[in-house]
């Protein structure tokens, strides 16, 4: 039976990744199981025994490495999506996401919902944000992996953000032809959405500003799973600075895929369609 | 067999229809016969004079297709179809007045013959050739000889003769003599009787292929849109699947939202999934005005679809596939995202509205099916009627289709191919030396054609009819884009969107008074009743509404409608319009203007709170085209009312003409584009990226509007328009200042540029910039093609070619021609109208040849008025590029 599995540690987090595992249920229309790697015999589980046995979440208690731990467990062909915390045992020398986080972000296959750190979602998810480059990449993750995910009503809205290789040519009216490009954008990459909203700025910023005006529940962002600059510049930086919980959808880039944008600061224009 | 259906077909008589002169030819006769009832051209080419052919054959076709008889090497050319019923003489075919100004061959029968089929649409591969041998077809018997071949060039060859010495490309050589002939025309006539689809002249210099991919669908909608001024029906595919944007409007017909209303959509069929056809490809038939599908595998659906010119209200298709994977399915469909459609079905009769008691359109379908060992053949006609108040009426629509069954498919698809033959006469476009370029540029003249009826009044959207983009408002894009190319390819329908206007005055005069000024205030966004429905606000970055400052702003419109009364009399010559209908064109916008401007106290004129064309930069004052343009709108009217004897007023706009700044600067010899431009950040296009740019998106707004990069041509477009209105020698300056800040985000800038550097004698810059607009919708440059047409750039393309590299201008009733040609192309030559006649212009590199209907007073390369004789007349040029400045 395909199942959500939370990735709960003995840290403040915890509650915030049990919390959004049982939204994200919801919205899958699965289970959640529990998953807990204790690293020492004496370590204490009864508080994560306790909140679990509180929301009628199975626990499964492994001992050893987290990281690879984690990385096998996710990796079940029963595993719908995982939530982790965003940073489920802080490292000084990476800033935001931790060790075992960054390690399973790289290696999983699996879809993986990330909490922003000591906070969960905020309740049940009802509105994505959907941040899409244009790449035939992206749009086929959305395809083959976010659409079979989900099964609750939600609204999606999708945000692409113009880069220096993306922004229009020509703009006659632009209440006009905006309407248009969203309109074409989302019949090319995201037929299923409910609006678009198209802008122009840092792409970073953008989801961080979009997300919070348009009260999103998920930012759902596709990533290459390779922590390189070029191609981890925003997934990093929305980790790091988003209020809510991000799912990551594992794609392999091609070799040729546009870098990450830099800092495009212009005029935005939202189109609702 | 040959597995096409043919328009015409060229027998030759000795060898092919006859093997000899005494055979008995009444066989051959009654298929002669029949074809001409079925509306097939034929010409017997024999080898004698036609009198005698005439004399053995005896037939008598009543029409509506005809029978001509002539000899190969002779003049005299036959008409024996008596479409008067009676049998009746042959009547010799004169020639000798042509209607059109293509060029006078010293033309044999056999070419007059052709040139009597161009006439009528049917070129290439519509017409069949039957010959005796491949060699007498094709002109390869002998030095000296020439084939039905090279008279009819890229036709269908058939020899029923002996094989040739040399197998002929293209030649289908089956043998068999004239029982042979007997097949091929049985053929024609079985096609005919089984409804068969039509084909097409693949002629690659007059066919789009469209984009055949999902992604590119709705796109290739827009591009293969069939309009006929009156309606516009996208060129959906049949099966409509999920990415479709099937459309069909009607010009002027507005919902209560403002927006085109959506009518019933005629176009569509079913395709089953199992069998659905692997293969679509699909042709524009520019010259034949028509939607050509075809596959190239047994599955594959063919079908044809037209939106006739020669009569409006009249639409058709025929598609033809396996019987599996074919069905009609309703005829008539509901549109997407409408809640008004109603449907009723009686007999084999289908009918539709859509709309409300504010605006409806009616369609009235029918389908004849038929199935022949395993193909199935759909034949849709439809008709349509319109009201743009109140509700629109099914029962007048199965009237006008009543009509269309009465006359059928065959005959009006004949009639609609004829009608766009005439259309292309006074619009021709041949580039010699740059297909590419010719057949885009011909892509813009036959949508241009499409946009504005020849009657009534035309509401020209920025996307015309072939798409929902824009709500079908009409902006000055209609004024000083579209028109100038229409006064000159299709005149009467130039006068139709100066109707619009005149008809929206009371709505023009209602703004101005609510804004306590006097005349007429034209909007810059007009849909049905002439109010301003430019949008009032977009969601700006911050997620608040940012005000849209182009409808209170952008007034240069109203003298944009101005100049467009102005052009359309000034090219044409329609001497009463001005005094008459056009007047309050004119004279109310200059009082508007009147009571516009303010006099400051040293008792100069300004224009504060305006947006010029280019929109990056707002609420500014003394905007360069603004004033210049209001300037001389002053004083054409002025002009105006001076005749009337109201010398008073007319002074008084002579002087605030006289007051008015327009940003000259004499230390620059350049004006600056509105007052302050000069002070802003010097940022260059050069700095930022190439050209088109959208830079505000790029940038930011704000930084954009802080620097001198502009959107599109400003100054510039006062020199396109009223070059004479400006500092003499002031286009040099002004194009190597602007145009280098020029980001032609806009997509009706590029060819206003190319117009322009053209003119200034810089053809290979023009050409960049011509390329640029003319592939604008065929490249998709501006992402949103699939929204609809760019119509302001395609009839920016025409300007370019006629004002631009032919250097046309209209001096008094002289046609003043200043040709500047880039290297690529070897001759331009535009056929259009001008002062009420047909006139073609051909430019060399070292002649320029005029044709005209009448005596027509002429001015080449600045050599001085001549008058040019009817005819054809040729003038040496200097062989050196002129650096030609109208300003």
């Amino acid at each position: 039976m395909m199942h959500v599995l939370a990735a709960l540690d003995t840290s403040s987090s915890a509650r915030g990744v049990l919390d959004t595992a049982l939204h994200v249920g919801r919205l899958t229309g699965t289970t959640v199981v529990a998953v807990h790697v204790r690293t020492g015999a004496a370590e204490p589980v009864d508080m994560i025994e306790a909140r679990c046995e509180e929301e009628g979440v199975a626990l499964r208690v492994l001992s050893g490495d987290p990281g690879p731990i984690l990385i096998k467990a996710l990796g079940g062909p029963e595993v719908a999506a995982a939530v982790i915390g965003g940073c489920a045992r802080p490292t000084p020398t990476v800033a935001g996401a931790c060790r075992v986080t960054h390690a399973i972000l790289e290696r999983t296959n699996t879809p993986v919902v990330v909490t922003p750190q000591a906070r969960g979602t905020r309740g049940e998810i009802h509105r994505l944000l959907l941040p899409l480059e244009g790449s035939d990449v992206s749009s086929r993750a959305v395809l083959d992996q976010l659409v079979p995910l989900i099964t609750a009503d939600v609204e999606l809205e999708v945000l692409h953000v113009f880069t220096p290789d993306t922004v229009p040519a020509m703009l006659d009216q632009p209440a006009y032809s905006l309407d248009t490009l969203g309109k074409e954008f989302l019949s090319r990459h995201c037929p299923g959405a409910d609006r678009i909203a198209l802008r122009g700025g840092g792409v970073v910023d953008q989801v961080a500003r979009v997300s919070v005006d348009d009260q999103v529940d998920l930012i759902v962002l596709t990533w290459s799973q390779s922590s390189s600059p070029r191609h981890a510049q925003v997934v990093r930086g929305v980790l790091e600075g988003s209020s809510m919980p991000v799912l990551l959808l594992p794609v392999q880039p091609p070799a040729d895929s546009p870098a990450d944008t830099a800092a495009v600061h212009s005029t935005i224009t939202l189109v609702d369609r | 067999m040959i597995g096409a259906t043919f328009e015409a077909i060229a027998l030759r008589w000795e060898g092919a229809a006859v093997a000899d002169l005494g055979v008995d030819t009444s066989d051959l006769r009654e298929r002669l016969e029949t074809l001409s009832a079925a509306g097939v051209h034929v010409v017997l080419v024999g080898d004698g004079p036609p009198e005698e052919t005439n004399r053995h054959l005896s037939a008598g076709p009543q029409g509506p297709g005809t029978l001509h008889l002539c000899s190969m090497q002779g003049t005299a050319l036959l008409d024996v179809t008596d479409v008067r019923g009676g049998k009746a003489g042959a009547a010799p075919v004169d020639t000798t007045g042509p209607t059109s100004v293509r060029p006078l061959r010293a033309l044999g029968a056999p070419d007059r013959m052709a040139a009597f089929l161009e006439d009528r649409g049917i070129t290439g591969t519509l017409i069949l050739i039957i010959d005796c041998t491949a060699g007498s077809a094709t002109g390869s018997e002998g030095a000296g000889q020439r084939g039905l071949g090279e008279v009819f060039p890229r036709a269908v060859v058939v020899s029923v003769g002996g094989a040739p010495v040399v197998p002929e490309d293209g030649v289908v050589a089956p043998r068999g003599g004239p029982e042979h002939v007997l097949s091929l025309l049985d053929e024609q006539l079985t096609r005919r009787a089984e409804h068969r689809v039509p084909q097409i002249d693949r002629d690659p210099a007059w066919t789009v292929p469209l984009p055949d991919d999902r992604d590119h669908e709705r796109m290739a909608e827009a591009l293969a849109a069939l309009c006929n001024g009156s309606s516009g029906t996208r060129g959906s595919r049949g099966e409509v699947g999920p990415d479709a944007a099937p459309l069909f409007v009607v010009n002027g017909v507005y919902a209560a939202d403002g927006h085109l209303l959506p009518g019933p959509v005629w176009t569509g069929f079913d395709c089953t999934d199992a069998v659905r056809p692997p293969s679509v490809r699909r042709l524009l038939d520019l010259r034949g005005g028509t939607l050509y599908r075809f596959g190239d595998d047994s599955g594959a659906l063919r079908s044809l679809r037209f939106a006739s010119v020669a009569k409006p209200r009249a639409m058709a298709l025929r598609v033809e596939g396996p019987e599996a994977s074919l069905e009609p399915g309703d005829s008539v469909r509901p549109p997407a995202a409408t809640s008004t459609f109603r449907s009723e079905r009686t007999g084999d009769r289908f009918g539709a509205t859509t709309g409300d008691h504010h605006s409806g359109i009616a369609v009235a379908a029918r389908d004849r099916i038929t199935t022949t060992d395993g193909l199935r053949i759909v034949e849709r006609l439809a008709a349509w009627t319109a009201v743009r108040t109140g509700v629109a009426r099914l029962d007048e629509a199965y009237e006008q289709l009543t009509e269309v069954e009465a006359q059928g498919f065959d005959r009006a698809l004949a009639d609609h191919r004829e009608a766009w033959a005439r259309r292309w006469t006074d619009a021709e476009v041949t580039i010699d030396g740059d297909p590419e370029a010719e057949l885009a540029a011909r892509f813009a003249v036959f949508h241009l054609l499409s946009a504005a009826s020849d009657h009534g009044e035309s509401a020209v959207g920025a996307r015309g009819m072939t798409g929902s983009g824009y709500a079908g408002h009409v902006f000055w894009d209609a004024d000083v884009f579209v028109l100038p190319a229409l006064a000159a390819i299709r005149p009467a329908a130039a006068r139709s969107m100066l109707e619009y206007r005149i008809r929206r005055l009371p709505a023009a005069h209602a703004a101005a008074r609510a804004l306590g000024r006097d005349g007429a205030r034209f909007p810059w966004e007009s849909a049905g009743d002439g109010s301003d429905v430019t949008p009032h606000q977009v969601i700006g970055p911050d997620g608040t509404p940012v005000d849209i400052a182009t409808g209170p702003q952008e007034e240069h419109i109203v003298a944009d409608v101005a100049w467009a009364a102005t052009h359309y009399a000034s090219w044409t010559g329609d001497a009463g319009f001005l005094a008459g209908p056009g007047r309050p064109l004119l004279v109310d916008t200059a009082r508007y203007w009147a009571s516009r401007i303010e006099t400051d106290g040293d008792g100069s004129g300004h224009i504060r709170g305006v947006v010029g064309p280019d929109e990056y930069h707002v609420d500014v004052a003394d905007n360069a085209y603004t004033n210049v343009m209001a300037r001389w709108n002053l004083r054409q009217g002025a002009s105006l009312l001076a005749e009337d004897g109201a010398s008073d007023e007319a002074s008084r706009w002579l002087d605030l003409a006289a007051s008015l700044y327009d940003g000259w600067d004499p230390a620059t010899q350049r004006y600056e584009q509105f007052h302050g431009y000069f002070d802003l950040e010097p940022l260059l296009m050069s700095e930022v990226g190439t050209p088109p740019i959208a830079v505000d998106v790029l940038l930011g707004a704000e930084r954009v509007s802080g620097s001198q990069l502009i959107k599109q041509a400003d100054v510039l477009m006062a020199h396109q328009l009223v070059p004479e209105a400006l500092e003499a020698g002031s286009l040099r300056s002004c194009l190597d200042y602007y145009e280098p800040r020029t980001a032609h985000g806009s997509s009706l800038s590029p060819a206003v540029s190319a117009t322009l550097l053209a003119r200034a004698g810089e053809p290979e810059r023009a050409l960049a910039l011509f390329r640029l607009a003319a592939r604008l919708d065929l490249d998709n440059t501006t992402g949103a093609t699939a929204d609809g047409l760019h119509l302001a750039t395609m009839g920016g393309v025409w300007q370019a070619l006629a004002f631009g590299f032919l250097g046309l201008a209209a001096d008094e009733e002289t046609l003043v021609i200043r040709p500047t040609l880039p290297d690529a192309w070897h001759a331009l030559t535009l056929s259009f109208r001008y002062v009420g006649q047909p006139v073609r212009v051909r430019a060399e590199a070292d002649h320029v040849t005029v044709t005209c209907a009448s005596p027509l007073p002429v001015d080449v390369d600045g050599q001085g008025a001549s008058r040019c004789p009817s005819g054809t007349t040729s003038f040496e040029r200097a062989g050196l590029r002129h650096a030609n400045e109208c300003a």
